[in-house]
């Protein structure tokens, strides 16, 4: 099935979503440190995983001031992906073809504040099921790798919900508005104030409509073209009509409730209304 | 037909508002009355409002849940809690205004009013979910409800009803339906309709 309105608007509404909270709250850390070798067996058996103690780093070249790596010190020589190194940003780790498991490997990158992740869980699995390892942005030792590919918090859940079309104008167009709803975890409550402060501030922007096709990451968490940089993309859309954040409503999970969970975790909820006058199917 | 010549015309334009007001107003008022309790029954008789005001141990009449646990325990309220009674309040007091009249502008005889009846946004930011008070649950019958409240309440087991069921409850099997949206443009069209 060819992209439809609502893969390009989850798509276009996650980038802008990340580089937000990225841009507006400097959510990130910049860091230096040491990565572990660990067996994956789900990846090509050409490469050899070397783990850092944290995920997702930052992938955004438009972020000032955020490390965003290009390559990884192997026995103190920096590689790059000219000389086999893979960087998946979302497992925090490089994927060296050739490497050696007793390779020492370093690297810098900035980690951000919260994970952001797609979903289609439910509110009630996400908060009561209790799957998330807490990957603390607070150094602690001893340091090794972090497990990939489990979602981890602090960290935040987006997905879509209802959409619903009204008439606008002759001609067919109508005015569509989704609901977007956004889960936080967070191992701390300033943290979490911050990022609701940042997106109940975020009512009347405008969100780029960058197809399914601006999606920068390849299959293994890489960019697909080395860099990324979310002013550029959504400048190559300016054109575009936008999606428009309509309406922003923010809460926290009453302290009462948060006391029924079995985690330390604080617990936000942000709903989005997002508005585009559009033509059906396009 | 013969014209009314203009002073005769002139008179009964600045006479008439003046002498009909009292009937007109009269009127406006009894009109108003009816469809405003109209309106407050029509509302105590839906089923959403019926199975929340029905406690922990309603039936689940609005058919939201499959028949498995009702609204009010899976919202998450406590026993004792009273959801309906904000909006009701908010419904109660609804009124009529009228201004002054203003035949000399429009050169119209008649009066004008204006009804006060709440919007949704009012009502929305009157039905706190218990366990995030910045939602509304009213809203979420009409978008989606999830079964958070539900789950904590089972976990923390403080409720009636809801601690009693073994079923496991889960966001998806809630069916939202038109509520407090639907129901304040049916009656704004009704007041309207005034005129």
């Amino acid at each position: 099935m060819k992209a439809q309105f609502q893969h390009n608007l989850t798509s276009a509404f996650f980038m802008w979503f990340d580089n937000f909270l990225l841009t507006k709250g400097e959510a990130y850390t910049n860091t230096t440190g040491e990565f572990f070798y660990y067996d994956d067996t789900l990846i090509d058996s050409r490469y050899t995983a070397f783990g850092s103690p944290y995920k997702q780093w930052v992938t955004d070249s438009s972020i000032a001031g955020a490390t965003v790596p290009t390559g990884v010190f192997i026995n103190g020589n920096l590689s790059g992906r000219a000389d086999g190194v893979v960087l998946d940003f979302d497992n925090g780790r490089a994927l060296i073809s050739g490497a050696s498991t007793t390779d020492t490997v370093t690297g810098s990158f900035a980690v951000k504040d919260f994970n952001v992740y797609f979903t289609n869980d439910t509110e009630d699995d996400l908060i009561t099921e209790n799957k998330y390892v807490v990957n603390s942005r607070v150094p602690s030792g001893p340091y090794t790798y972090i497990t990939p590919y489990d979602d981890v918090a602090p960290a935040i859940f987006l997905a879509a919900s209802n959409l619903e079309n009204k008439p606008f104008a002759f001609g067919g167009m109508v005015d569509t508005v989704v609901n977007m709803k956004a889960v936080i975890l967070s191992d701390d409550p300033y943290k979490l104030d911050g990022a609701l402060s940042i997106f109940g501030d975020s009512v009347n922007e405008g969100v780029e409509p960058i197809p399914m096709t601006g999606y920068p990451y390849t299959e293994l968490g890489d960019l697909k073209d080395d860099s990324y940089n979310y002013t550029n993309v959504k400048n190559g859309y300016s054109e575009e009509v936008p999606f428009y954040i309509k309406s922003v409503r923010t809460s926290k999970l009453s302290d009462r409730a948060r006391k029924a969970l079995a985690n330390e975790l604080y617990i936000g909820f942000i709903d989005f209304e997002v508005e585009q006058h559009r033509y059906r199917f396009s | 037909m013969a014209r009314l010549p203009l002073d005769v015309q002139q008179a009964i334009k600045r006479q008439a508002p003046r002498l009909l007001k009292k009937d007109f107003k009269r009127e406006v008022e009894k009109r108003f009355k009816k469809i405003k309790n109209q309106m407050i029954s029509d509302f105590l008789q839906d089923q959403i409002t019926m199975e929340i005001m029905g406690g922990p141990n309603s039936p689940n009449i609005s058919g939201t849940l499959d028949g498995v646990t009702n609204l009010f325990a899976f919202i998450g309220f406590d026993e004792g809690d009273q959801p309906i009674t904000p909006i009701l309040t908010l419904l109660e007091e609804t009124n009529i205004q009228f201004s002054k009249l203003n035949t000399a502008s429009n050169r119209q005889t008649g009066m004008e009013f204006k009804v006060n009846l709440p919007t949704p946004e009012q009502v929305f930011a009157v039905t706190p979910l218990p366990w995030a008070s910045g939602r509304s649950w009213a809203q979420g019958i009409e978008r989606g409800l999830s079964g958070l409240g539900y789950l904590l309440r089972k976990k923390k087991g403080r409720s009636g009803a809801a601690i009693q069921s073994r079923v496991k409850v889960r966001g998806g099997r809630f069916k939202n339906r038109p509520y407090i949206s639907a129901f304040l443009r049916k009656y704004k069209i009704k007041f309207e309709d005034l005129k």
